[in-house]
């Protein structure tokens, strides 16, 4: 009897050692078709040469930042434990804490927490922390950037305008001098998108004020009509597209690569295109600067980019911790400059030789980086970006004046800002 | 006196021409737009004006098309999916639409809001309690968790267009042939449905394209590459910012052109049949 | 069954019963297997509401609070504004060019296959993809619209920004589309109409109006009235092709309740208001097609009784 129970256990424990010797585990990671999945996947392979007991699916899905979420939000809702680690836009982590999607991560990084999170440019660091707790890790950056013709200020000796002023005034002596119909002054996003909410904010916190002070909503300033004023002034001055209201993200990329616009605010993609495009009309004619600012302001720029976060629902959640602290790595963030010029989320990396070699504008990128700011941070922030955006949209299509749109945005944001 | 082309009179002829004409361009336009956009380079779309024929036709987009993602596996998915979920839904459909429309029930109007009242719901709103349903019943990446929804979702419309069409149906064809030994069932098959196969076919039709252009479910309840749907997949070729026309014109070309062959197929070919043996029966 | 064909007794009327549930059970048991849960879980979430500040802390039962919140909410009676607008001119739109398009497309082709398909390609093409080719054609600087416009010397036109020509033009392209669904299925009831019917009203010396009028008409009309109501039900949701040509701009003079709906739903999380929203809809549905149902109901108790 006894040798039976015995040989029992023995069969019981050979058996479990064999299993967990070749216990694999899987981890799922969501990602959006346009953060190069492919290049997610070299960094998966590499992770797994590493980590044999460890298998990484990567899973592609929707297009735009909205159509991922809206996705996500179906799986989450449910409370679906299919994902393990998601790649969230930088605008998310507050929802996602909120909701409770996202696992904190501070109990897993432990005293590691204080180390790590100094590496990171500040702007980062403080984005993905809501409330004290450590949403996500991020991944890669990204910010608006002031791109413009150096060749034609060069025609025109005018230099890289500090000021909104000074650009407008350089745009009509480069737009007269030209007589080119097709060339505008300058474009940014103008359609009712996530882009225009920074349209708006960006000329706001350029005057050093911002949309809330201490948690209240703060629109009662001078400073909160000024963005509508400036637009409205270089409408009038025709520096603007006239169908300003209809521009999305990649129009403005599109006439800038076609020779066709002066100066651009977009994202940090629009580098790349416009120097390795077969078809870019202005390779070698691009300069990047930091955005234009009020008299007596300070220039500021929006963040963007993308965060590791780990489901709240994944069933190998430290597994999932160990790979997102890989992800976001400064090695990884090395990589990535390298293979898809994703703009490294360590100051660091950016001066990093191969790195300057493959993406020579990430020189001029970092003190842009370093400036920037994180849209308003709020549970609620999908509703905020569509209320700005909204309004800021009707403005530049004429249909709402600089009062209303400033009391539209005013009475809808008072219900988040309570 | 007047003259004739293939025993028509030309002045009529010439009409009838117009009459397609104005159908085939009102129709193509679009399509022809995006096959003329797929062979065109997009430095080529940047230009103002505008061109119309590409300069320099290039077949490059297609076979970025073909590589970039599994273009063939996803048009195979879609074509289970709709092929299955079609015949699911014309067939619950087409006995449903019969008892409504040939026998004498009690709350017929009723029963028939009920089914209407499900097309009144916007789908977005159901997707969260449709996901856990099927990850319940362990569907999610099966085809089954779109071929179920999707036959419910057209059965309203299949339904009502096939009840529209045996409406009109002489009863006394089917009494005559439930005379010569057939059931009612029977009768529906041999009699019902083959003098309305118009209808019936169109029915097919809006059931098939529903199910093959569905975006959200299929999004939502196949989220394994190899299991994705075509509506999907062509997102999947579009960037978070960027928006490259010609390679997703190409991807939709490649994604109609099977709908409208095999569409054009079985109405030359099954329906003609059946319209014709329909009638002279 | 033949004993059923030939013995009008209570006996066939019990038989027709159970025969008319045999055939209806099949729809039945799809219907509650994938639809009751999530419609009665619809109605279930709309009387709870969740802090969007503390979601975590789970959904409230607040009544109907959500209805008498849409009551005050000038945004859902703005888009339902918007949709009905787009019901008014599409779906007489669209049945308007849809049965033109079908009368066209049965004239008597020696070839069918281009005229079918020239019917089925606007129904076939994706709804997001009509919308965005829509879009590039209203589009300012690359758009044929203005292109045209440019050639014959007239200024340009902002589409897609000024909300009365963005109406028009979200309109126009929802007509595009759905009159060819309204063709497909009013072509199918052309071709049950009888020859001889027109064949006899020659002889009779009709015109071809009197014969539209009297034959193609009076014949069409079960499809018809299919046609109408779906397309009516669809323009309550109208949603893709307003989101892909304007994302409900300028402002969201273009929005219509099912992109208020979206977005209250998937982008603000609020599942409480979104499905207070989505039963408003189905009210407003089921007020559009009120009429048709009644019609219908006259025509089926009509045909029951001969």
């Amino acid at each position: 009897m006894k040798s039976w129970k015995i040989l029992t256990a023995a069969a019981l424990a050979a058996a479990f050692a064999a299993n967990s010797w070749a216990q694999q585990t899987t981890l799922r990671i969501f990602t959006g078709g346009q953060q190069r999945p492919d290049v997610m996947r070299k960094i998966a392979d590499e992770y797994q040469k590493r980590n044999p007991a460890v298998k990484v699916d990567v899973e592609v899905g929707g297009a735009t930042s909205e159509a991922q979420q809206q996705y996500l939000s179906t799986v989450l809702s449910s409370k679906d434990s299919v994902l393990d680690l998601v790649l969230i836009d930088v605008i998310r982590p507050a929802q996602w804490a909120a909701q409770g999607w996202a696992e904190p991560l501070d109990a897993y990084l432990g005293a590691d927490k204080a180390k790590v999170l100094p590496t990171y440019l500040k702007a980062y660091a403080d984005a993905n922390q809501v409330g004290g707790k450590l949403i996500a890790l991020p991944y890669f950056a990204d910010s608006q950037f002031m791109y413009y013709r150096k060749d034609l200020l060069e025609k025109y000796k005018r230099p890289v305008p500090r000021t909104w002023d000074e650009m407008m005034e350089t745009a009509k002596i480069v737009m007269e001098g030209e007589k080119n119909p097709q060339l505008q002054g300058f474009s940014t996003a103008g359609a009712p998108i996530e882009g225009t909410v920074c349209t708006y904010l960006v000329p706001l916190w350029g005057m050093g004020s911002d949309l809330t002070k201490d948690g209240k909503l703060n629109l009662d300033t001078p400073q909160a009509r000024q963005p509508f004023q400036l637009y409205g002034r270089m409408k009038q001055a025709g520096v603007l597209p006239r169908n300003i209201a209809e521009i999305p993200t990649d129009r403005i990329r599109i006439d800038m690569q076609a020779g066709n616009l002066l100066f651009a605010m977009s994202w940090g993609y629009v580098w790349n295109r416009l120097e390795n495009d077969a078809d870019s009309k202005v390779k070698g004619k691009i300069g990047v600067a930091t955005l234009p600012h009020d008299q007596g302001g300070k220039s500021a720029t929006c963040i963007g980019g993308w965060q590791v976060a780990v489901s709240a629902y994944s069933k190998n959640k430290p597994e999932a911790v160990k790979f997102a602290r890989y992800l976001s790595s400064p090695e990884v963030s090395k990589m990535q400059a390298i293979l898809a010029s994703h703009l490294p989320v360590f100051p660091s990396v950016y001066k990093d030789p191969e790195v300057l070699k493959a993406n020579p504008w990430f020189a001029e990128a970092l003190p842009v980086v370093e400036g920037a700011k994180s849209r308003p941070v709020s549970a609620q922030y999908p509703m905020v970006s569509d209320i700005i955006r909204s309004n800021m949209n009707a403005y530049l299509a004429g249909t709402k004046t600089t009062d209303v749109a400033l009391n539209d945005m005013k009475s809808r944001l008072k219900t988040v800002y309570r | 006196m007047a003259l004739e082309l293939f025993g028509v009179p030309v002045k009529k002829r010439a009409m009838i021409w117009i009459a397609g004409a104005i159908v085939v361009v009102n129709g193509f336009f679009p399509a022809v737009w995006i096959l003329l956009t797929s062979l065109k380079t997009e430095t080529e779309l940047l230009r103002v004006p505008i061109t119309y024929l590409p300069d320099a036709a290039t077949l490059e987009n297609y076979a970025t098309a073909f590589t970039a993602q599994p273009i063939l596996r996803f048009m195979w998915n879609s074509f289970v999916v709709a092929t299955l979920s079609t015949a699911l839904c014309v067939f619950v459909g087409a006995l449903a639409a019969y008892a409504l429309t040939r026998l004498r029930l009690p709350h017929r109007n009723l029963i028939m809001s009920v089914l209407l009242a499900v097309a009144m719901f916007p789908l977005i709103t159901l997707m969260v309690p449709l996901f856990k349903l099927m990850r319940e019943a362990g569907l999610l990446n099966t085809y089954l968790a779109l071929i179920l929804p999707y036959a419910v979702l057209s059965l309203p419309v299949c339904t009502l267009v096939m009840a529209a069409f045996f409406q009109d149906i002489p009863p006394d064809l089917e009494a005559a042939a439930m005379v010569d030994g057939c059931s009612r069932v029977g009768a529906l098959f041999k009699v019902v449905i083959p003098l309305s196969a118009p209808g019936v076919f169109t029915a097919a039709i809006l059931a098939f394209v529903n199910a093959w252009d569905e975006f959200l479910l299929a999004l939502t309840m196949m989220n394994r590459v190899n299991m994705r749907t075509l509506s999907v997949g062509i997102t999947l070729y579009q960037g978070e910012f960027a928006f490259p026309w010609p390679l997703i014109s190409a991807a939709l070309i490649v994604a109609i052109v099977p709908i409208c062959i095999l569409i054009a197929i079985f109405q030359e070919r099954v329906v003609g049949g059946l319209t014709a043996g329909g009638v002279k029966g | 069954m033949n004993t059923t064909a030939t013995n009008p007794s209570a006996n066939k009327d019990l038989s027709e019963r159970a025969l008319g549930a045999l055939l209806l059970a099949p729809a039945a048991l799809l219907l509650a297997v994938i639809v009751v849960y999530p419609i009665a879980t619809l109605f279930w979430t709309s009387l709870t509401s969740v802090d969007p500040n503390n979601p975590q802390a789970g959904a409230a039962f607040v009544g109907f609070d959500n209805y008498l919140r849409a009551f005050d909410d000038d945004r859902f009676w703005h888009s339902t504004w918007n949709t009905i607008l787009y019901i008014v001119v599409t779906v007489p739109g669209a049945l308007i060019v849809g049965l033109g398009l079908a009368l066209l497309a049965n004239q008597p082709f020696r070839v069918k296959w281009p005229v079918r398909l020239g019917l089925l390609l606007p129904w076939a093409l994706p709804l997001v993809f009509a919308g965005l080719i829509f879009r590039w054609f209203f589009e300012y600087n690359t758009g044929v619209v203005n292109n045209w416009l440019v050639a014959a010397g007239i200024e340009p036109m902002q589409w897609l920004s000024t909300p009365t020509l963005a109406h028009w033009a979200i309109s126009l392209t929802i007509i595009w589309k759905a009159s060819s669904f309204m063709a497909l299925m009013l072509l199918a009831g052309l071709q049950t109409i009888p020859k001889s019917l027109y064949e006899a009203a020659e002889v009779d010396g009709a015109s071809k109006w009197q014969q539209f009028r009297e034959i193609t008409l009076p014949m069409l009309r079960p499809a018809i009235f299919v046609a109408l109501i779906f397309r009516t039900i669809t323009a309550v949701q109208t949603f893709d092709i307003p989101y892909a040509m304007t994302g409900g701009g300028p402002g969201d003079s273009t929005e219509t309740l099912a992109m208020y709906i979206h977005k209250t739903t998937l982008d603000f999380l609020d599942f409480g208001y979104g499905s207070a929203l989505a039963a408003l809809m189905f009210v407003i549905s089921m007020v559009a097609t009120a009429g048709y149902l009644r019609y219908t109901r006259r025509s089926t108790s009509r045909s029951g009784e001969d």
